[in-house]
């Protein structure tokens, strides 16, 4: 029965980020944070092979803030464990720390056939964290994952590249980043959430996975700058003789603007 | 000590529900419910049962929750929320939860199983028929009768005005009927009246075609009339005699349903009018710039911000009572806060909760105006929805200030018996 260690992120919900309009500075500060869209999909693809073939799920995150809500949240969806590594330092973490982190807490889980991340984060979006956690632990990682199945110890999961798909067969222990397409996560029931009220969070520091010294050192990557992009209408007049000229050159312009192929 | 704190329990519930009505609630599913009409779509219905919302303040034993009544207003306003014609709140907050945890409360291990917890899986409707033909509020003066022929009752009468009848009909289920089981006392004509549940499949039920409602599509509202219909002795509610103050009590939670679902129903329309008013533009300058405007949406804001503070310590009474009388079985009377100071909170809910829902979906068609009357926005629908309330359902609107007057003045002022 495989034991699938899950990664999320407490993340920032974009969607209710609000932006200064005199700098198009995020005003990030207030913005509330939820677990990470594609790493739901995670966490439910996840809770669908343990009901298939039984196992456990391990919730794990690593985090600056108190997530216990969100993990509580994944314990309601299904996750029989959930842990979180909160530090201040995660705070300006880059990925290669999260992902020495993450690595850390998942050798002091100990032992695991699967783990899942999403595809990359919905507030910084770089894709790198599965990859790089693969890395660190020395495990094969296939990425972009939009289907998976499971028999004994073998995973056919299919990829979904931008042109083509690509079928892959490949052994636990693996790290799959799955893709938005790969399910759609389920709503927990409320009985779900009150079951999940009476399960623990557990809070692990970065000292109690011994994580110290150049792990949590000056990241390597620096963020200089984050803002809005501004949109500014094009005001273009689509006129015409007739409704179909109209419609025409409707189609015309929106050719030339690239929205539809020509 | 009231906190106003919620638990993370009450964070995740509410962001399920919220998450599964943007799935499934969504404004297109809405307007196609209202346009199409009754039956209740059952896919919403059993969705919402799996979910856990329908009656979860029944208790786990019962097939319920357990969750408190706070809670249940929390969730009773986000359905109110998507669900802007309030015909899901009505169905399901209103009708099912309100009146089927009272139900619950005083039926037999029969009643329950048959009828109860099917209710709360989604599979059958349970209801409240009280309204007759000489009218809805007077309680005390309806005519249906029972009268005991050994361990049974015989019921005659009719009900009118009374929400889900089709969709009873059609999953099966029934209602909580008041019968007058005794001679009407003069000066206590609220006495001799007992509690019933009448399955709707019942020999002698006879089921009246749906009015054709001006709003909250979606539930059908109709009638039935009720000839020499044999109910056995444990489909009494409660005990004999007792049925007005246990209908009392399924008012009480029936209105505060009401109160949170138009909280959420006012919420939806400030939501959906804001972006509007800040885009749409008149006389060079946005429609939020201009006081007339602006000045009406703060006031609504205000107001519903006010209501819902008002649901949230009804709530927080009624957790009390039921805490205090313990459930399921009532065994004393509440200790902290009277069950008529309960009412008159309760029915300043009822009353502000419509009337503030009605002004809002009035002022937003307004603000939008030719667009505003259109189908394409949900203001129309919620503004003939919320209109069922106001008109009478669950108690009319006088009604409610006649209980705030009764505890303000004293009952001697009570303009009737």
């Amino acid at each position: 029965m495989p034991r699938i260690i899950v990664c999320l992120k407490y993340a920032i919900d974009v969607s209710q980020i609000k932006v200064d309009s005199a700098t198009r500075k995020l005003l990030i500060a207030d913005a509330p944070r939820k677990i990470s869209d594609f790493d739901k999909n995670a966490l439910e693809e996840a809770v669908k092979i343990k009901v298939k073939h039984g196992g456990e799920v391990i919730a794990l995150t690593a985090t600056a803030e108190n997530a216990s809500t969100a993990l509580r949240e994944a314990l309601a969806m299904g996750a029989d464990k959930a842990i979180q590594i909160q530090d201040p330092n995660i705070q300006n973490a880059d990925t290669m720390m999260v992902s020495n982190i993450l690595a850390e807490a998942i050798r002091k889980i100990g032992s695991f056939d699967i783990i899942l991340c999403g595809e990359a984060s919905i507030d910084s979006y770089s894709g790198q964290v599965g990859p790089r956690l693969a890395e660190v632990l020395g495990i094969p990682a296939v990425t972009y994952v939009s289907k998976v199945t499971l028999e004994g110890n073998t995973l056919t999961v299919e990829r979904s590249l931008e042109d083509c798909s690509e079928v892959i067969m490949v052994k636990t222990p693996v790290l799959l980043t799955v893709t938005k397409e790969i399910n759609v996560p389920r709503v927990p029931t409320l009985m779900d959430i009150i079951k999940a009220s009476k399960k623990e969070v557990l809070t692990w520091t970065l000292a109690d996975i011994d994580v110290k010294g150049e792990k949590i050192a000056t990241p390597s990557i620096k963020v200089v700058d984050v803002s809005a992009p501004k949109i500014e209408r094009k005001r273009i007049k689509i006129s015409g003789e007739s409704p179909k000229e109209i419609a025409e050159n409707l189609v015309k312009a929106l050719i030339q603007e690239g929205v539809i192929g020509g | 000590m009231y906190d106003f704190t919620e638990t993370e329990e009450q964070k995740l519930m509410v962001k399920a529900v919220k998450e599964w009505c943007e799935r499934h609630l969504t404004p297109e599913r809405v307007r196609e419910m209202d346009d199409k009409g009754h039956p209740y779509p059952k896919d919403i219905v059993e969705g919402l049962a799996s979910l856990g919302v329908i009656m979860g303040t029944v208790p786990q034993e019962h097939g319920g929750l357990g969750l408190d009544w706070k809670t249940q207003a929390l969730i009773a306003e986000v359905i109110g929320y998507y669900d802007p014609t309030v015909a899901t709140a009505a169905g399901f907050m209103a009708v099912e939860t309100g009146w089927g945890f009272t139900i619950n409360r005083y039926c037999s291990e029969v009643v329950r199983e048959k009828y109860v917890k099917p209710a709360i899986r989604g599979e059958k409707f349970v209801g409240i028929g009280a309204t007759e033909p000489i009218g809805g509020s007077d309680v005390a003066g309806h005519r249906t009768t029972a009268r005991k022929e050994g361990d049974y009752w015989i019921l005659n009468g009719e009900k009118t005005f009374i929400s889900g009848t089709e969709e009873a009909k059609l999953w099966g289920g029934g209602y909580w009927v008041n019968a007058r089981t005794g001679p009407v006392i003069p000066e206590a004509p609220h006495r001799n009246i007992t509690a019933f549940f009448v399955p709707i499949d019942a020999e002698g039920v006879e089921v009246i075609e749906p009015y054709r409602d001006a709003g909250r599509m979606a539930i059908s509202t109709g009638g039935f009339v009720m000839k020499d219909v044999k109910i056995p002795d444990e489909y009494r509610l409660g005990e004999v005699g007792k049925g007005f103050y246990y209908t009392m009590e399924g008012f009480d939670n029936a209105r505060l349903m009401i109160g949170a679902s138009c909280a959420g129903a006012t919420r939806r329309i400030l939501d959906d009018a804001i972006p509007y008013i800040k885009e749409r533009k008149v006389f060079g300058m946005p429609l939020a710039k201009y006081e007339a405007i602006q000045f009406e949406l703060a006031e609504l804001y205000m107001e519903m911000e006010a209501l819902k503070l008002m649901v949230m310590k009804t709530a927080w009474m009624q957790d009390i009572r039921y805490k205090e009388e313990g459930l399921p079985v009532k065994v004393s009377e509440a200790k902290t806060f009277k069950p008529t100071e309960i009412a008159k909170w309760i029915s300043m809910v009822k009353w502000k909760g419509p009337f503030l829902a009605l002004k809002a979906a009035e002022k937003a068609m307004i603000w939008f105006g030719a667009a505003g009357y259109t189908k394409e926005y949900l203001f129309e629908a919620a503004w003939r929805g919320v209109m069922s309330y106001v008109v009478g359902a669950e108690g009319g609107q006088n009604i409610q200030k006649i209980v705030i007057g009764r505890e303000l003045l004293g009952k001697e002022y009570v303009p009737y018996k």
